[in-house]
């Protein structure tokens, strides 16, 4: 029955976020996206992680930011359109990214 | 140069979330791990997506997935592998439901500019 409320939990970060973070910075400019960080992030965060929506299997911590980040990819390529191919390049740089920061972190435990 | 850019940003943006926010509810609870949103995600999207320095030249790739990795492999770093597969479920069910999401919103969006142009 974990995986209902972890399925909202990205179902609702990601809606939100599609829906929302880009007509922000339409109405409001960069001021727009701090807005956004609070008004969608933070509040999605309250709900996911907060009161604990998405529920954690194991040890290695799964963030609504994955949610969020297959909502927007999908979106942009399954209905706007966006280039898959450009897209994936991407993904592996941040992926690149991301190993790298996880891996600065890890060395914090060690200190 | 540009993916060096998508490198760092993903990589800073997911040091940020993956200790400060933790710090502030930790200290300061829900309402702290609010806070924290507004801060890190705000001054990270500036960097990342309106000043642009991770690159996005073809189907959206938000920090999001550089920050979610970062936590993710963190614990691998430092529990081994294990911790990582027990959480392959989560993972999963969590990328289904943020898949569906975006997808619905993207669509719902689709059907508003379509009543709107009639």
């Amino acid at each position: 029955m974990w995986m209902v409320s972890t399925f909202a939990g990205g179902f609702i970060f990601a809606f939100m976020l599609r829906l929302l973070f880009g007509k922000y910075v339409e109405e409001w400019g960069s001021i727009g996206g701090w807005m956004a960080a609070g008004m969608i992030v933070g509040t999605a965060w309250t709900l996911t992680h907060g009161v604990g929506f998405i529920y954690q299997t194991g040890g290695a911590w799964v963030d609504q930011a994955f949610a969020g980040f297959a909502g927007l990819f999908l979106a942009s390529a399954a209905v706007d359109g966006g280039c898959v191919k450009k897209g994936c390049i991407n993904i592996i740089m941040a992926l690149i990214g991301g190993i790298l920061g996880g891996f600065i972190l890890y060395t914090l435990t060690l200190h | 140069m540009k993916h060096v850019g998508t490198i760092l940003g993903s990589a800073i943006a997911g040091i940020f979330v993956m200790s400060v926010w933790g710090a502030f509810s930790g200290a300061y609870g829900i309402a702290g791990g609010w806070f924290a949103g507004l801060i890190i995600i705000g001054s990270m999207w500036y960097l990342n997506h309106y000043l642009g320095i991770h690159n996005n030249d073809g189907a959206f790739v938000d920090m999001a997935l550089g920050i979610g990795v970062a936590g993710f492999t963190r614990d691998m770093f430092t529990n081994g592998i294990q911790v990582g597969l027990d959480s392959l479920p989560t993972l999963a069910v969590v990328l289904v439901g943020g898949a569906c999401g975006g997808i619905a919103a993207a669509l719902i969006q689709k059907s508003m500019k379509r009543s709107v142009s009639k």
